[in-house]
């Protein structure tokens, strides 16, 4: 074995395999490496009393404390954040909710007011005096076409409508084109379709026309 | 919340992320100690190694997420994060290792060993450890982190090598390398009073 070859081993703590009685042989003739092997146990156990001497060094309990404060301060901040997210969305939930009924109210209302407005002179008619006022029967018979009535003194009842939905009708006095009787499900004379005509409706409990009645052509 | 000291590291850092204070806590004393060890071996700096175990535990309060399972131990992603940090440190202040003259700085409450024989025998030996100290700070980084680890920590070859993320073998090879600095370095030491005397 060489000096070289020992030296190599040794520092190498035997990781490549080092005959123990060439190196004995080696460390008795030659005083060098025998020197080399003392220095290395030596600062090997010195080594060894560093690392004992220093296994409980720790870091300073402050570290621990600026941890700790960091991540309760994290957590609490996602937490809040968390909930106020939360709350924001019920509270754009509840925005929308409420939008949206205010806006159907509205709608409502505005359909109502509307043909209101559309007649100065409303009167409230009970089913009784409808009755009186000689309501024709409801929906025309298959093949029979639907006129409005030229008497002025009979509704006529516009398809779909339910005689029974009368209870609190109110009739209401409008100047329309004879064109948008049409709209009604009535039949219309094309070539009188853009006459003006004076017409009283029928309006049910829900506000739509329930029947129509000439009350006097103009044009 | 009732933690089990024999929890896993990724159950407890799983805990800790959703707000568990006392798994982070356990966490934190888990590892801090070597992780200190390592920051100051490297260092040379008290206040530094402090800095650094505190920025490797910011790094899991702030961004747990950052540590992959697949990609290793708890143990390993925190040395990793310490590695960076610490090489960072010695990027800045690359020749800012004044060892002190007893231990590491501020840090005079080391634990002294006792000794039962004379106070110069004492005041030799410790004489002869903090120039093996101050050998060590002064080994390259790379061969300084396998030394500390496998030599001063007492960690095995395959821990090392999972701690710093490199081959057993380059753990080998750094430590062979260190070992051979350092008895080179103590050797010369060794040999300066001698040539002092002998130059007398």
């Amino acid at each position: 074995m060489t000096c070289e070859e020992f030296q190599l081993a040794t520092l190498d703590e035997g990781q490549r395999g080092m005959s123990l009685e060439a190196a004995r042989e080696h460390l008795v003739r030659c005083p060098d490496c025998a020197a080399f092997e003392r220095n290395w146990q030596e600062l090997r156990a010195q080594l060894q009393q560093i690392g004992v001497q220093e296994r409980e060094v720790q870091a300073p309990s402050r570290v621990e404390m600026r941890l700790r404060q960091e991540f309760r301060t994290k957590h609490k901040t996602m937490r809040a954040r968390r909930g106020a997210v939360i709350t924001a969305w019920a509270l754009a939930a509840a925005a929308i909710l409420i939008v949206t009924i205010a806006w159907s109210n509205w709608s409502h209302q505005k359909s109502s007011s509307v043909a209101k407005r559309m007649s100065p002179a409303k009167q409230s008619v009970s089913a009784a005096s409808l009755k009186a006022a000689n309501v024709a029967p409801a929906g025309p018979e298959l093949g029979e076409v639907l006129l409005a009535s030229n008497n002025s003194e009979e509704f006529t009842l516009l398809p779909a409508s339910m005689p029974g939905f009368l209870g609190d009708a109110t009739v209401v006095h409008v100047q329309m084109q004879r064109g948008a009787l049409g709209a009604l499900g009535l039949t219309v004379n094309e070539e009188h379709a853009g006459d003006w005509i004076d017409v009283d409706l029928l309006l049910g409990d829900d506000g739509q026309p329930q029947a129509v009645r000439l009350a006097q052509s103009t044009n | 919340m009732h933690i089990d000291p024999q929890e896993r590291d990724e159950v407890l850092l799983w805990r800790s992320s959703s707000g568990d204070e006392g798994a982070f806590t356990e966490l934190y004393r888990r590892h801090q100690g070597p992780l200190f060890r390592f920051a100051l071996r490297m260092t040379g700096n008290a206040w530094a190694a402090e800095e650094i175990v505190q920025d490797v535990f910011m790094t899991l309060v702030r961004n747990p997420k950052k540590y992959e399972a697949e990609r290793g131990t708890v143990g390993a992603f925190l040395y990793g994060v310490a590695r960076n940090r610490i090489m960072k440190h010695l990027e800045r202040a690359p020749r800012d290792l004044q060892l002190p003259e007893h231990g590491y700085d501020s840090y005079g409450a080391l634990p002294q060993t006792i000794d039962l024989k004379t106070p110069a025998h004492s005041a030799e030996l410790t004489e002869r450890r903090e120039r093996v100290r101050a050998a060590v700070m002064e080994l390259p980084a790379e061969f300084r982190e396998a030394v500390v680890l496998c030599l001063l920590e007492e960690m095995s070859y395959e821990d090392a090598a999972r701690m710093l993320d490199c081959p057993i073998g380059t753990i080998r090879s750094r430590l062979y390398r260190g070992r051979a600095l350092l008895l080179a370095k103590l050797e010369i030491l060794r040999e300066v009073p001698k040539r002092a005397i002998a130059s007398r």
